[in-house]
């Protein structure tokens, strides 16, 4: 009973006022605005781009420590998510190895997770998740036969050429595929960015996921409306799973 | 003779300028993933450092000893008033994680074989509500699992979570079964009931016995899903005594008042190893089924 509060157990109908209460909102705002922020530049700017550029990496042929940098994408993918947080959360921090590699290039130490929130937790996101995109695209590319390759660069096509003709074709299908299992899991990240500094400073960093968490489960827990904006995340993100499976199709080969 | 002699200069000139560009790709190649490897393992390295460093802090150093210290500490309670060792919330997790897999992986065995064997109506949707499920957030469905739970006396109860916990994993179990048992041959329990065994018989020593390899990966992914799992317990359980390592973690880092890095540390190590061998292991396998989204 004191974890919901006695509101939650006695139901009233009250119609939509949670729904126009959300609307008016300019912290629900503030949340939509960072997730969609938060999922275009980590999950489709960072972790498929990354990825793909990795991918291309480890099918070139004759270059040692291929295995080393995969399997480092690996190992960040695979730890435990509380763990990456902890991490991450040092990591970042004033007397973190960050400050300390970023020093050569002039950059003031300070705890990025004060001064630049957002950006930090949009750089530890793609750290997370680069390895789904590069062994999705490595699997995608170990698919298209070398030989197609080698036919265009007799025919004089450049580097550039052959990726915007011949690979990127080829990957459309596969980069839509990624693009909607990222969307849908960069959108639904909690744990990490709950553990690195738990919504930040005033909600610096409060995505929808830790704004439900923060409605719902901290005083005054306002379960109602905190389920409110979940059931609208829920649609808004269904619709955009929508569009993109209509993409997919049309790029199909 | 003149002619022949210039063409010659060119071609080498040619073949330089070829090779130049070459090296010149190379050493970019070899830029880009030294910057990645840093920046992909650099978060790591203080926490292997810190957890055999005697005194850690969230300051990065090369400590000048090593001690273990931390690790033996996981057996000692967190402090005189925090009675709680780190070590019992690793068995909290080993008896959640047990759990989940195994009944995950039972009942996606259970509800594989006939949705592969038999034909019957509303098949299709039995699966597609199952995908569905599995895109529905955590978050949306926590709420009502919390209100319910209160009603029913099932929060703070293990019973609780591992039925939570379970519902959530199986889907995913149910996929890896399903495209497990579809790509097994029916000729062979047929022909062992042929033969004069029972389905269920045919089913429990022939189909099971194939289908090892999959059943066990479907108990390792599970288990390593729910050994991760934060949310689910952080808002079902209230006592730490009753915690998982994953939600251990967070409570003693981000609200427990003295910090010990070093001890915190050396315990996530130890809550990590299980995941990372049960993936470095199952590496292929993944690989393979992420191939299987992509390409035919």
């Amino acid at each position: 009973m004191t974890l919901v509060g006695e509101h939650a157990l006695s139901y009233e109908f009250i119609g939509l006022r949670n729904y126009i209460k959300l609307i008016t909102d300019p912290d629900f705002y503030n949340t939509l605005k960072l997730s969609f922020l938060f999922t275009a530049l980590s999950a489709l700017i960072g972790q498929a781009f990354l990825g793909l550029a990795i991918a291309m990496v480890l099918r070139k042929k004759g270059i040692v420590g291929k295995s080393l940098l995969s399997l480092a994408v690996f190992l960040a993918w695979i730890v435990p998510e509380v763990v990456a947080g902890y991490m991450w959360a040092i990591f970042a921090g004033k007397g973190g190895l960050m400050n300390i590699l970023l020093s050569p290039f002039g950059i003031e130490p300070r705890n990025w997770l004060f001064e630049a929130p957002f950006e930090t937790i949009i750089i530890a996101n793609i750290w997370r998740g680069t390895a789904f995109s590069m062994i999705l695209f490595t699997a995608v590319l170990e698919s298209i036969p070398q030989y197609i390759y080698e036919a265009a660069e007799i025919d004089g096509a450049t580097g550039w050429q052959r990726f915007r003709y011949i690979t990127f074709p080829l990957i459309a299908y596969a980069l839509m595929i990624d693009f909607i299992l990222i969307t849908i899991w960069t959108l639904n990240v909690f744990t990490m960015i709950f553990v690195m500094n738990g919504g930040g400073l005033g909600n610096a960093t409060e995505i929808w996921t830790i704004f439900v968490y923060r409605r719902a489960f901290l005083p005054p827990y306002d379960v109602s409306y905190a389920s409110a904006a979940a059931n609208m995340m829920f649609i808004i993100v269904f619709l955009i799973i929508l569009v993109y499976v209509k993409f997919a199709e049309k790029v199909r080969w | 003779m003149l002619k022949a002699l210039k063409k010659e200069g060119e071609v080498k000139e040619k073949t330089k300028e070829i090779m130049l560009r070459k090296y010149l790709s190379y050493a970019i190649i070899y830029l880009f993933m030294s910057v990645l490897i840093v920046f992909f393992l650099s978060p790591f390295t203080w926490l292997v450092l810190s957890a055999f460093d005697p005194k850690a802090s969230p300051n990065f150093r090369i400590p000048e000893t090593y001690t273990i210290k931390w690790f033996v500490m996981l057996f000692e309670p967190i402090s005189a008033y925090f009675r709680v060792r780190p070590i019992d919330w690793i068995i909290n997790s080993i008896i959640i994680s047990t759990s989940v897999a195994t009944l995950v992986t039972l009942l996606s065995v259970m509800s594989a074989y006939p949705l592969t064997r038999f034909q019957f109506k509303g098949q299709k949707a039995i699966l597609n509500i199952f995908v569905t499920l599995r895109l529905l957030p955590l978050v949306v469905v926590v709420i009502p699992i919390v209100l319910i739970f209160v009603k029913i006396g099932l929060m703070n109860t293990y019973l609780g979570l591992i039925l939570v916990m379970t519902t959530m994993t199986l889907p995913f179990g149910l996929l890896i079964a399903e495209g497990y048992f579809r790509a097994l041959p029916k000729e062979y329990e047929e022909a062992a009931m042929v033969d004069g065994l029972s389905r269920w018989e045919a089913f429990l020593y022939i189909t099971l016995r194939l289908a090892l390899p999959g059943i066990t990966t479907i108990w390792l992914l599970s288990f390593v899903t729910a050994w991760g799992e934060f949310l689910l317990p952080l808002v079902i359980l209230r006592r730490p005594s009753l915690y998982p390592a994953s939600v251990g973690i967070y409570y003693w880092f981000g609200v427990y008042g003295r910090v010990e890095y070093g001890r915190i540390s050396a315990f996530s190590i130890v809550y990590s190893i299980p995941v990372i061998l049960v993936f470095l292991f199952t590496r292929r396998y993944l690989t393979r089924g992420v191939a299987g989204l992509v390409t035919r």
